[in-house]
């Protein structure tokens, strides 16, 4: 069978190289971690969740099967990690809805032109504005949108490792894209 | 004429329409402004969208857990000072149950090496030194103890001494050590 780059530093970390692993974790720190941390809106927690994460790999690469893509299980492990996270913290995680910094609050301090929508604004700073838009929505819309642009999955990826039908997933999204429409339009991003 | 609805945009955008709603699609875009720029702020929003902000985890995240994962074994130097550490604990705490420091056997021994040079005599005269300082340490110890302890004022004078020594212990060996883990974690 032919072993893609994952599944050959899996082969060898099951063999005992230590240094497999860790260029495994290098490969997949930043997304994991960027995934988390959005999810989660703490930075400590975040790392004590992908450290977790990467502990509970470990233990139970030898159970992954080589036949399926080793991303997809070790996303399906991560989002299952931080739902249940969530939901022992669900209070701590809700009250963080209230403090977080609006996205308006980003455009009175970048004291741009409202007027003129995204015109006004260079392209990271777009971005920024859009991802922190992002942070800001409910998590069952904020989870698949961080899924399908964080983690780069299909909907039918993301249905298996959330267990929604396909239909459900691509229906959250685009009601998610939706409500980013209406905040951006809220704001005077869009004219 | 009626305008699209946010959902037939997305899909359009997305590429998952069937050729014939996406065709109507098109033909309604080239008349109508308003979906238009609904259209093309759904295209803006995927564009951005697909180059996430991604915030960098901190340098410390794998090192920890790699540490987690394989605990770093104990030197070989820290075994062996623990060994010799214990054994002289053991020896010491025999030879001052036994009292052997008045035993027939250490003072013949003692009989033996007094007067006498050389390397064997030099360490049995070295180790019965270290052993008496320890019995004399321990005496003391247990007469000062004796002193305080029977009234209500000499236990609280002992605890605090006791807890002020911990401290000053603590403070000495530990609190640098804390410093440099902490400053390593961060």
């Amino acid at each position: 069978m032919q072993l893609d780059e994952d599944q050959s530093l899996i082969r060898k970390t099951l063999g005992g190289d230590r240094r497999a692993f860790e260029e495994l974790m290098r490969k997949y720190e930043k997304r994991i971690y960027g995934f988390v941390v959005r999810m989660v809106r703490n930075e400590e927690t975040a790392v004590d969740l992908t450290q977790d994460f990467f502990i509970k790999i470990f233990t139970v690469l030898d159970k992954y099967n080589f036949e399926y893509k080793f991303s997809t299980w070790a996303y399906r492990i991560c989002y299952n990690l931080v739902i249940d996270h969530i939901r022992k913290h669900q209070a701590q995680v809700d009250s963080l809805d209230d403090e977080s910094v609006s996205a308006r609050d980003l455009l009175a301090s970048d004291n741009v032109c409202r007027e003129d929508g995204f015109r006004a604004l260079s392209r990271t700073e777009t971005r920024d504005y859009v991802w922190r838009v992002v942070d800001q929505i409910p998590l069952k819309f904020r989870e698949l949108i961080l899924l399908r642009y964080i983690q780069n999955l299909k909907y039918e990826e993301i249905a298996d490792i959330t267990a929604l039908p396909v239909g459900t997933v691509k229906n959250r999204i685009f009601k998610a894209k939706e409500i980013l429409k209406q905040e951006m339009v809220k704001d005077g991003m869009l004219v | 004429m009626e305008c699209l609805s946010d959902e037939i945009l997305i899909a359009g955008n997305e590429g998952t329409l069937s050729p014939i709603e996406a065709a109507r699609v098109r033909d309604h875009l080239l008349l109508c402004a308003d979906c238009r720029r609904a259209a093309a702020a759904f295209r803006l929003l995927d564009s951005v969208l697909a180059q996430p902000v991604l915030h960098n985890p901190p340098e410390r995240l794998i090192p920890q857990v790699m540490q987690r994962l394989f605990p770093a074994l104990p030197r070989l130097t820290s075994i062996a000072a623990m060994i010799a550490a214990s054994a002289v604990f053991l020896i010491t705490w025999i030879y001052i149950y036994f009292d052997f420091s008045s035993s027939s056997l250490i003072q013949a021994l003692r009989l033996t090496t007094d007067g006498t040079s050389g390397w064997l005599a030099g360490i049995i005269r070295g180790i019965t030194l270290v052993y008496n300082g320890a019995q004399a340490a321990t005496k003391a110890l247990s007469a000062l103890l004796r002193i305080f302890l029977p009234t209500p004022l000499g236990t609280a004078v002992a605890a605090v001494a006791l807890l002020a020594l911990g401290g000053l212990l603590a403070a000495t060996f530990l609190r640098p050590r804390l410093k440099k883990a902490k400053a390593g974690r961060s």
